[in-house]
């Protein structure tokens, strides 16, 4: 069994950082910078046409307009081959040109989008889809499970498994079936509850049969027009799209590689929305006339890490310790600039398992103190190992930190090392350190970053109680049920794990006010989760 | 932008022609004369603000330099008169603590420089012939890189390490301070009380060190001026770059690095760093240039060249 | 071998010479990173697969003076090897516009300082110590005092952001667009590094052109009977441009440096900017494209200067020196 787990722990969910990506963010200026590209890890939008925001009286949302969007740059190796996306500006290109079966929605919660209907045997190792009826291809020739096969069999490769693979743990390419016209099963190898999030991810978007990534054809809401890679793309609106939109007559997304050239573009009009506003910007577009920042709370965090089996860490109350050291609200006025939420030690806050009644820990140095004399660590030293590979703002909560860390005693020296150090050979050796992730359900997360077996278990956390629910979670597809396993595991987190969760950051971008069906989306893809069919000039 | 400089510098500063009879009281006048030119006194008067005020700013700071007073890149308000950073650390504060590194970092690097470059340079112009040649065509190659180029180069082998910066920008000097020295020596060396010791039997590094040294400090007086202020320069460029000093020190390289970002609703924490770097440099660099303006005088006095 | 062939060949042996020791330097101190290179590279996403190919692809695996001419040998064809940040992109790909863009960069600044200074020079001598010489002397040792990216930071100061909003603060070009159709996003780099070489230029103009003034040739024209302006603009300013070649050609090569902090502060996408991101990541192959490149560009001006100097100078065309 802890085979299976650990080949789905690797493969699930792999953090899709890619070097390019982590680069892009430590090239800019360190403080007020916005977190790095939110990648491929999250995605989707809820199945049914929920409010596009009509402002415009009664007829619903004007149509026509040539909509352009500015985005964080990519360079010539932008890809609209949605399987192989893993920058910011491939999932925003992608995003326009394919959907996927399932997606999350504004408030991540899972819904269906090119699927009408998704079910599990109770072992949870058949599941079986059934497509909307009439989706077509901007081909004009039906979406059929034909496709859906085609699709998944590519993802699942042995020979050449796809970044996708990983949230499709247990799945062979055998072993997707095509039922009928409308319906595809997948048998899997292992039980896997969370394969509807598979469902979800943009690298899994579904493609025709004999797809083309030179001659993109998809069932998105646009069609490609020009695409000039690490420029920009125009597209056009595809009206054989099954939900409503899109509105825009014509849409260009262009791609800046300088933050600075972004925000101008936008202050001059020449471009309606950006993602990625630096936080020091955004004083400047609120007062800047007809410009708005859109700004969506997200599950994305950058956590302390403490390794609980190295000195002083493998105490567990000198992680309590620490954990009562963080004053959460400051540390987020300082470092994010208020622009997040105070965290409680746990992540996946929009897990619908995440308990929300556990108290939100507060600072209290006094019982820190006597936490670390009674580990006999009351004149503690320790070393934080910081990069602005991590994002510049960890850098800052790394500073605040150490200052915190002053009012009881501890003192901590900052050891602020290159992006190639910080996640070069002794990545995951770090005593104490940070990182990074984006937003992620639990058990997706845990197979990431928490499991024995996940590739980046930055506190090598091990626990057995903890990793008996999670695994029995895996096997569980009743929702009530998983949930309860998911609460226990986390609340053990609570109690003793390795990280110091303190805070999920916003993600801030601007918009026009001539732009209407602009919506924060708490996956933290940016600007309306890319779906610029919902948006229409008002 | 040294070897620019060494290039003009060392053409208006030609070596000292030194004579034996002028031994230990040739700086000693120099100084003096110096003196008397109005920009060695400003110049003067602005180093010796900045060193005060780098090395008892930190007992006016009204807060500490690491500890977070208002929210980011607030403005002046009644605690903060210069408003905070990018992190909410108090201006004024960093402003008074900043001075120490920049000041300390750059003095121990222009030593570095000066011990680097004197040795080789006198090396090469006593030994002469092979030695000298090889010497001084390695420190050409040297010459090749831009300073900051060279430092980069340095760094990216060993990454950021403050010490490592600190020997990298003394090494990057030693090849400009090598020529002037070695210039220098060449005459020296000539010199009566260089032969009679060598007859003597006194060994070489005696008489390099005790014959030859004393009679070219006049020329390294002047290199040492321009050095620093080069020193100042590069070592704030460095952390201006990001590969200096590192958070949460306190530095003014650094904070115009940090803080660049918020230039338009935080001025001050920019402004403030750049023009204290700015009239540091301006005023070492006033001393160099009447320290070189003495020199040259002095040489023209005794027949030197014009 | 007539003396002058034999010494402008010397001269290029030196500088061939010096070249080749450069590229040792280059090779040296890159290859030299202690620790796993490839481990450092790949980091996060380092495999056992990833970390072999990449040392094979990096010749981690060979002798190091093997790796050293294999290295050199791809570099005297242009191929400078593939960038380790952006996988599968050649340096050269890489770096060809960025050496448009500040060779532009540089020519602009050249254009403007040399000129500029040279005036400036020349006229401080003329009218020696008179109160032009003595603002152009103060003003000289102030801009010669200042790192230049306090300069740069003034200028934006001033221009940009809070003086005066009329010159752009970031200087990012749009590789789409043609350069000439955004000149203005030149204006303040280039002005940055005119203001940190125009000093050196002005300052040895100004002694050169004294000491030409002084000389008995000037005084001979003038008794002769030419008018001041004759002697001034066509006799005595070449002559006192002559021994200051070398200093121009040393200052436009610091140029070639100079942008790096320059480059850096504005955002302009050319070779400064690209060596500092490439130290920040470790990316070998790129740092020592660009310091071989910088140090040629500091090798070949020198070169070219000694020979202008050379070929220019009838004292030292006839060997004297």
């Amino acid at each position: 069994m802890s085979d299976e787990i650990e080949t789905r722990a690797r493969k699930a969910a792999r953090r899709s950082l890619t070097r390019r990506d982590f680069l892009k963010g430590v090239g800019a200026t360190g403080a007020g910078l916005a977190f790095g590209p939110l990648l491929a890890s999250c995605g989707g939008e809820e199945s049914t046409t929920t409010s596009t925001a009509a402002q415009g009286g009664g007829g619903g949302p004007k149509t026509g307009g040539s909509l352009k969007v500015g985005i964080v740059g990519g360079s010539a190796k932008d890809t609209l081959d949605p399987h192989l996306a893993t920058t910011e500006p491939d999932i925003a290109l992608n995003t326009q040109l394919y959907d996927s079966l399932m997606g999350w929605d504004q408030d991540y919660v899972l819904k269906n989008r090119l699927a009408e209907e998704v079910s599990a045997n109770p072992e949870a190792t058949v599941w079986t889809v059934r497509l909307r009826p009439d989706l077509s291809w901007h081909d004009g020739k039906p979406v059929t499970s034909d496709d859906v096969v085609y699709t998944f069999q590519r993802i699942v490769d042995p020979a050449n498994p796809l970044s996708g693979a990983a949230s499709l743990g247990g799945l062979k390419p055998e072993n997707v079936i095509k039922v009928d016209e409308r319906t595809v099963e997948f048998r899997l190898d292992i039980p896997n509850a969370i394969l509807t999030e598979g469902f979800a991810y943009r690298q899994n978007m579904l493609i025709p049969v004999g797809f083309d990534p030179t001659k993109p054809v998809g069932c998105g809401p646009f069609k490609l027009g020009e695409f000039k890679p690490g420029q920009q793309a125009t597209f056009s609106p595809f009206d054989g799209f099954w939900e409503d939109g899109p509105y825009v007559a014509d849409l260009t997304i262009i791609e800046f590689a300088d933050e600075a050239a972004r925000v101008n573009a936008f202050l001059s009009d020449t471009v309606h929305m950006i993602s990625q506003l630096p936080r020091a910007q955004v004083t400047v577009v609120e007062g800047s006339a007809g410009h708005k920042v859109l700004r969506a709370s997200t599950g994305a965090w950058q956590p302390f890490t403490m390794r609980i089996d190295e000195k002083p860490y493998s105490d567990v109350r000198v992680r309590q310790a620490f954990r009562l050291i963080v004053d959460r609200q400051q540390m987020l006025e300082q470092a994010y600039s208020g622009y997040g939420w105070v965290a409680n030690d746990m992540y996946s806050p929009f897990d619908p398992g995440f308990p929300k009644d556990l108290p939100q820990r507060e600072q209290d140095l006094e019982k820190a103190k006597s936490l670390l004399k009674e580990a006999g660590y009351a004149d503690l030293t320790v070393e934080l190992v910081t990069s602005d590979a991590v994002g510049g703002s960890a850098v800052s909560a790394a500073q605040v930190f150490a200052e915190q860390a002053k009012g009881a005693g501890v003192t901590v020296n900052l050891n602020k090392v290159d992006p190639g150090v910080f996640y070069g050979d002794q990545y995951l050796t770090w005593p104490f350190a940070q990182d990074f992730w984006y937003t992620r359900n639990y058990l997706a997360q845990a197979a990431a970053g928490t499991l024995p077996t996940a590739p980046y278990n930055e506190t090598h956390w091990k626990d057995e109680e903890w990793q008996k629910l999670v695994e029995e979670a895996y096997r569980t597809p009743d929702d009530a049920k998983r949930n309860e396993l998911v609460a226990a595991a986390a609340t053990i987190e609570y109690e003793r794990g390795g990280l110091i969760v303190w805070a999920f950051n916003d993600q801030i971008d601007a918009y026009n006010e001539k732009i209407g069906g602009v919506k924060p989306d708490k996956s933290g893809t940016p600007l309306t989760g890319f779906r610029f069919h919902k948006v229409h000039f008002a | 932008m040294s070897e620019i400089r060494s290039v003009t510098d060392s053409e208006l500063v030609e070596p000292a022609k030194v004579h034996g009879a002028r031994r230990r009281s040739e700086w000693v006048e120099i100084l003096h004369n110096a003196w008397g030119f109005n920009r060695t006194r400003v110049g003067v008067g602005i180093f010796a603000f900045i060193l005060l005020l780098a090395a008892l700013g930190p007992f006016f700071a009204p807060h500490s330099p690491t500890e977070f007073v208002a929210a980011p890149f607030s403005g002046p308000s009644a605690g903060t008169v210069l408003g905070v950073d990018y992190i909410g650390h108090d201006v004024l504060s960093r402003v008074l603590w900043g001075g120490r590194t920049v000041l300390g970092l750059a003095i121990a690097a222009t030593i570095i420089g000066l011990v680097l470059g004197v040795s080789f340079g006198l090396i090469a112009g006593y030994a002469r012939r092979w030695l000298d040649e090889t010497v001084m065509r390695l420190l050409d190659v040297l010459l090749a890189f831009p300073q900051i180029v060279l430092v980069l180069l340095l760094i990216s082998l060993l990454g950021p390490k403050l010490w490592l910066i600190v020997l990298m920008v003394g090494l990057s000097h030693a090849p400009r301070i090598a020529r002037v020295s070695r210039a220098a020596a060449l005459e020296v060396v000539q010199r009566d009380f260089v032969r009679a010791a060598e007859a003597l039997g006194e060994i070489k590094p005696r008489i390099l060190f005790f014959e030859v040294l004393p009679n070219i400090t006049s020329p390294l007086l002047v290199e040492f001026g321009l050095r620093l202020t080069y020193s100042i320069g590069l070592i704030a460029a460095l952390s201006f770059l990001g590969f200096g000093l590192q958070p949460p020190a306190a530095d003014w390289g650094l904070m115009i690095n940090e803080n660049r970002i918020g230039i338009t609703v935080q001025p001050w924490a920019v402004v403030l760093p750049v023009s204290l770097i700015a009239i540091l440099t301006i005023g070492t660099n006033l001393i160099a240039d009447g320290l070189g303006r003495a020199l040259i005088g002095i040489e023209r006095e005794s027949g030197g060249p014009s | 071998m007539p003396p002058l062939l034999k010494l402008i060949l010397m001269r290029f042996g030196l500088g061939a010479l010096t070249l080749f020791l450069v590229s040792v330097v280059v090779f040296a101190a890159t290859q030299a990173l202690p620790g796993d290179t490839a481990r450092a590279i790949l980091g996060k996403d380092a495999t056992p697969q990833r970390l072999e190919l990449l040392r094979q692809q990096l010749g981690l695996d060979k002798p190091v003076p093997q790796q050293y001419w294999e290295w050199l040998s791809g570099v005297a064809q242009g191929d400078l090897g593939d960038s380790l940040v952006q996988q599968g992109m050649s340096v050269t790909s890489l770096l060809r516009d960025r050496v448009k863009n500040s060779a532009a960069l540089v020519l602009i600044a050249a254009l403007v300082s040399v000129p500029f200074s040279i005036i400036i020079g020349a006229l401080s001598a003329v009218w020696r110590d008179s109160k032009f010489d003595m603002t152009a002397s103060v003003g000289n040792l102030t801009l010669a005092a200042l790192p230049e990216f306090v300069i740069g930071i003034g200028l934006v100061l001033v221009f940009a952001t809070n003086v005066f909003k009329v010159l752009p603060a970031v200087s990012r070009l749009d590789p789409s667009v043609s350069m000439f159709r955004q000149l203005h996003l030149l204006i303040l780099p280039a002005l940055t590094l005119t203001l940190a070489v125009a000093p050196y230029i002005s300052r040895i103009l100004r002694a050169s052109m004294i000491e030409v003034l002084e000389s008995e040739y000037v005084m001979m024209a003038r008794l002769k009977g030419l008018s001041n302006h004759l002697v001034l603009w066509r006799h005595a300013l070449p002559n006192a441009i002559v021994p200051t070649l070398q200093v121009i050609a040393l200052n436009l090569a610091w140029l070639a440096g100079g942008v790096v902090v320059v480059e850096y502060l504005f955002g302009f996408p050319g070779i400064g900017q690209a060596l500092v991101d490439a130290v920040a990541n470790r990316d070998l192959p790129m740092i020592q494209a660009l310091c071989l490149l910088i140090a040629g560009v500091y090798v070949v001006l020198n070169l070219m200067a000694d020979l202008g100097t050379i070929l220019v100078s009838p004292r030292l065309r006839t060997g004297l020196r």
